[in-house]
């Protein structure tokens, strides 16, 4: 027995000892090591092959663009951008834009960021072999070519008001001496994507698979050395176990809370402070206006404008709202989240009215006939699926609602929950009655509300066709100042309102947990992590990870 | 020998059905690869080229005669979700499932041979009755519900555990090995906890019916009646032959222990195969899921295999029988 007690007191001291943190390690003003509790695994970090969230946040660290957005997130001209790579830019002529290079920017590697790279990342996110998700946002760009080393002139095919926002916001630009030799078709797959060489604050350092991704501090930063010397993005396939993460202080930030109970657990957390930002996703009830499986012919439900109305007039979108998100989301007055400019809660919308709603619906036939308690017209009851992925507990909580708010008013929906890979498939088919879909805003509305709700769309899945829309949003988007968007934008937003292609429920309000030893948190609403460079961590206040060094 | 040949032979086929049935099942479920869900705009020409570049736009039956022909040369193919080699990512995966699954079943073995035995010893007693209902309430534990019950008491509130992953991001690879090592196990104390516990108090259950019964037969009355001391008789006669069942259920116990593993792997965030299956479905990647299907059934066909040969050693009459057929 003594023998044992002997063995479980140097087993003890062992485990303490590996669980003890080096004390001792960096200190002073650029110590810290920041653990993001990551939701998912990118599947490469080469910036031209995946438009994945997490991938993008650890891009925003390795890659620079030629100018970003700033805090502002105004797309129109170039007054609110910011230089990244490019030190400055002038417009020679309507159609021809010249950046300059910063010649202090250096690659990873130590090899000078040219022009010659500028052109070469241009090549290659319109390239088709590359498949890049980016392809379409550059396609009124005609040519990027190499004026001199550090001089790289683009051209484009039209004017319009956001040509500087296509130049810059979506290219991140890449090394031509490491990607040259690698054939095109082969980009998603190369061995570059998960150990990339960068121009960025932080270069690369590891990626354990399924684990982590570990960025350090380049401490030669041509635009400033990073205060934070080192960055983890931490993957679990969960939202939950992340935010225990957070809970239980292994991890350090976590951009989106998403639900009411997550963010009352961070805020019940001492150690972890809130920061509130406007978020980039709205939530919609979509009605496909088209019949389910046959695009050709209108739907016999939703293809009905006035049915259309009623079905939006009978969804308290405030109440449903409150139910599943409290105070951290509000009511869109139309397709669009609240970072963008356009937001305007004076825009006119369709009111909760349940008796104008039935009203509407017996108006077109739709009556209980037969006293079971649902509406119906030429013997076929007034019933449609609502189409949900499995993996969302907000839109499965959505779905049940608006199946009991609907059933007051004579309706019957009927739920299918299926894997997001199905929804996906059945939306962009037509094969669905209704779907509660989420949408992620980039700044602009120009690029979000013509995708998703004009003719040609390529995501317009509930195939809204309305002309006068369109031509409204034509006018919107080639206005040169936000003062004379506005009006055609709200105009826009007002008639797709009073279309009712779809209930537009909830628009989200960013609630990020971060640790509280971080100072100088700012967060840029398009992209939470595009600042990180400039957070710090105050000498005083480093705890033993952050001085864990490798 | 021949027993073991024509064993073998039927592992290889029940794999290679099992391998045909998952390429083509996976491909007549709905949902595609490369769509990611409704709410993504995904370019429909970006589709077809990925399609194109990944051989998914072939029929199936194309698509599985170039898989086997890619087999034949020891090739998995490309992941369509990761975007790397399907062998890269099973060979970084499979090492944590046999981490896992290896603890699990040194936990469900130890701790439910123990039990079963000490049951048995004290039938009818207190303890066994304590025991047996407490071992049967854990059985009826599903899998996943205990993982997170764990992951919330002793991570969360207590803070005794890390939750989830492999090993500390912030400590390894950046210190010592023989640190990272037992920071690994650290962190493989609760998920082994969640796969084994539930397992070993099955065992358990048949453990100790299993020396309850051969404490009936007759050798063991011969030998008690011959004067052999207790110890004696427990250990070499009663829990000797007992055993048999033991090593029955080692064979049953790898597709309880991978089928396990996938939920357990996805709650604590573990690195293995289980939790690259998951997502490999979810996002309908083929050469994954197929590749998963091969290994996974390879290791149950093997773990069985394996059963049949230590029955086969430890008890002669099985020996005999197995030639009797051949």
């Amino acid at each position: 027995m003594r023998t044992w007690a002997r063995l479980s007191i140097v087993a003890a001291v062992v485990v303490a000892g590996a669980c003890e943190r080096r004390a001792a390690g960096c200190s002073g003003d650029y110590c810290g090591t920041l653990v993001m509790a990551a939701v998912g695994e990118p599947p490469t970090l080469l910036p031209t092959s995946t438009e994945e969230v997490v991938a993008r946040d650890i891009a925003e660290q390795l890659f620079l663009k030629l100018a970003d957005v700033g805090m502002s997130t105004n797309t129109i001209g170039d007054e609110d951008f910011q230089p990244l790579l490019a030190e400055r830019w002038e417009w020679d002529g309507p159609l021809t834009l010249v950046f300059h290079l910063d010649p202090r920017a250096r690659w990873h590697d130590g090899m000078p960021v040219t022009a010659a790279d500028v052109a070469f990342t241009f090549v290659a996110y319109t390239d088709s072999s590359v498949a890049s998700p980016f392809r379409s946002a550059v396609r009124r760009l005609a040519s990027v070519t190499q004026r001199d080393s550090l001089t790289a002139v683009f051209r484009f095919r039209e004017r319009y008001p956001e040509m500087f926002y296509d130049a810059v916001y979506h290219m991140r630009i890449l090394p031509k001496h490491l990607l040259l030799s690698v054939e095109r078709s082969q980009w998603r797959t190369a061995p570059f994507g998960r150990a990339p060489v960068g121009n960025g604050p932080y270069r690369f350092v590891s990626w354990r698979a399924a684990q982590a991704v570990e960025l350090a501090a380049d401490s030669t930063f041509f635009l400033g050395r990073p205060r934070i010397a080192r960055l983890i993005w931490r993957f679990t396939p969960d939202m939950q176990v992340a935010i225990s993460q957070l809970i239980a202080d292994q991890a350090d930030v976590r951009e989106q809370l998403a639900t009411p109970e997550n963010i009352a657990r961070a805020r019940a957390a001492q150690q972890l402070a809130l920061h509130p930002y406007p978020g980039n996703t709205y939530g919609y009830l979509g009605f496909n206006l088209t019949a389910n499986g046959d695009s050709g012919s209108p739907h016999p439900i939703f293809g009905d404008r006035e049915v259309r109305r009623a079905l939006t007039m009978a969804v308290d979108r405030a109440r449903l709202l409150r139910s599943v998100f409290g105070d951290f989301a509000k009511v869109p007055p139309g397709p669009m989240s609240t970072l963008l400019w356009i937001w305007d809660p004076e825009i006119r919308q369709l009111p909760y009215d349940t008796v104008q709603a039935a009203r509407s619906l017996s108006a077109r036939g739709w009556r209980d006939r037969d006293g079971d308690g649902v509406r119906d017209r030429d013997g076929q009851p007034l019933a449609f699926r609502v189409l949900i992925p499995s993996t969302s507990q907000i839109r499965r909580q959505y779905a049940r609602l608006l199946q009991e708010q609907y059933r007051l008013v004579g309706v019957r929906v009927e739920i299918d929950e299926v894997e997001p890979s199905v929804v996906g498939e059945r939306v962009s088919g037509g094969r669905y009655d209704a779907v509660i879909l989420a949408r992620v805003n980039d700044p602009t509305p120009s690029s979000g509300v013509p995708q998703s709700w004009t003719v040609g769309g390529r995501s317009n899945y509930s195939r809204y066709r309305n002309l006068a829309f369109d031509r409204l949003v034509d006018r919107a988007t080639s206005a040169s100042t936000r003062e004379q968007a506005q009006p055609a934008w709200r105009a826009a937003m007002e008639l797709i309102n009073a279309d009712a292609p779809g209930v537009f429920l909830f628009a989200l309000d960013n609630v990020a947990a971060i640790h509280s030893r971080v100072d100088d948190v700012r967060i840029r609403p398009d992209s939470w992590a595009a600042l990180l460079r400039t957070w710090r961590i105050p000498s005083d206040r480093l705890i033993d990870r952050d001085r864990v060094g490798r | 020998m021949a027993w073991l040949v024509r064993r073998i032979a039927a592992s290889i086929a029940i794999v290679f059905a099992v391998v045909t049935i998952t390429f083509f099942l996976i491909r007549l479920a709905h949902g595609k690869p490369f769509i990611p869900g409704g709410d993504q705009a995904v370019d429909p020409a970006v589709i077809a080229v990925l399609e194109e570049q990944y051989g998914a736009d072939k029929p199936s039956h194309i698509q599985y005669i170039a898989f086997l022909r890619q087999l034949t040369r020891g090739n998995l193919g490309q992941s369509f979700a990761l975007q790397r080699p399907v062998a890269d990512a099973l060979a970084e995966a499979i090492p944590n499932t046999l981490i896992l699954t290896g603890a699990a079943l040194l936990l469900d073995f130890l701790l439910g041979l123990g039990l079963g035995v000490y049951q048995a010893l004290r039938v009818n007693r207190l303890p066994d009755v304590v025991l047996g209902n407490t071992t049967l309430f854990i059985y009826s534990f599903p899998t996943f519900w205990l993982g997170l019950i764990l992951l919330l008491v002793f991570g969360e509130w207590l803070h005794w555990f890390p939750i989830g992953g492999k090993t500390d991001p912030v400590l390894c690879p950046a210190v010592d090995s023989f640190r990272c090592t037992l920071d690994l196990m650290h962190h493989l104390v609760l998920p082994a906890l969640t796969l084994g516990v539930v397992g070993a108090a099955g065992t358990a259950r048949f453990q100790r019916a299993a020396m309850l019964e051969v404490a009936r037969q007759d050798f063991i009355r011969t030998a008690r009646a011959k004067g052999a001391p207790e110890r004696r008789v427990v250990l070499r006669h009663q829990l000797r032959n007992a055993l048999l069942t033991f090593i029955t259920r080692f064979g049953l116990a790898f597709p309880f222990l991978l089928t396990g593993a996938v939920l357990t792997e996805t709650i604590f965030a573990w690195p293995g195969m289980g939790r690259i299956a998951t997502e490999a479905i979810l996002r309908r990647d083929y050469p994954v899921v197929t590749a998963v299907a091969l290994v996974a059934s390879a290791m149950v066909v093997a773990g069985n295999l394996v059963a049949d040969l230590l029955l086969a050693a430890a008890d002669p009459r099985l020996r005999s029988a197995s030639a009797d057929v051949t």
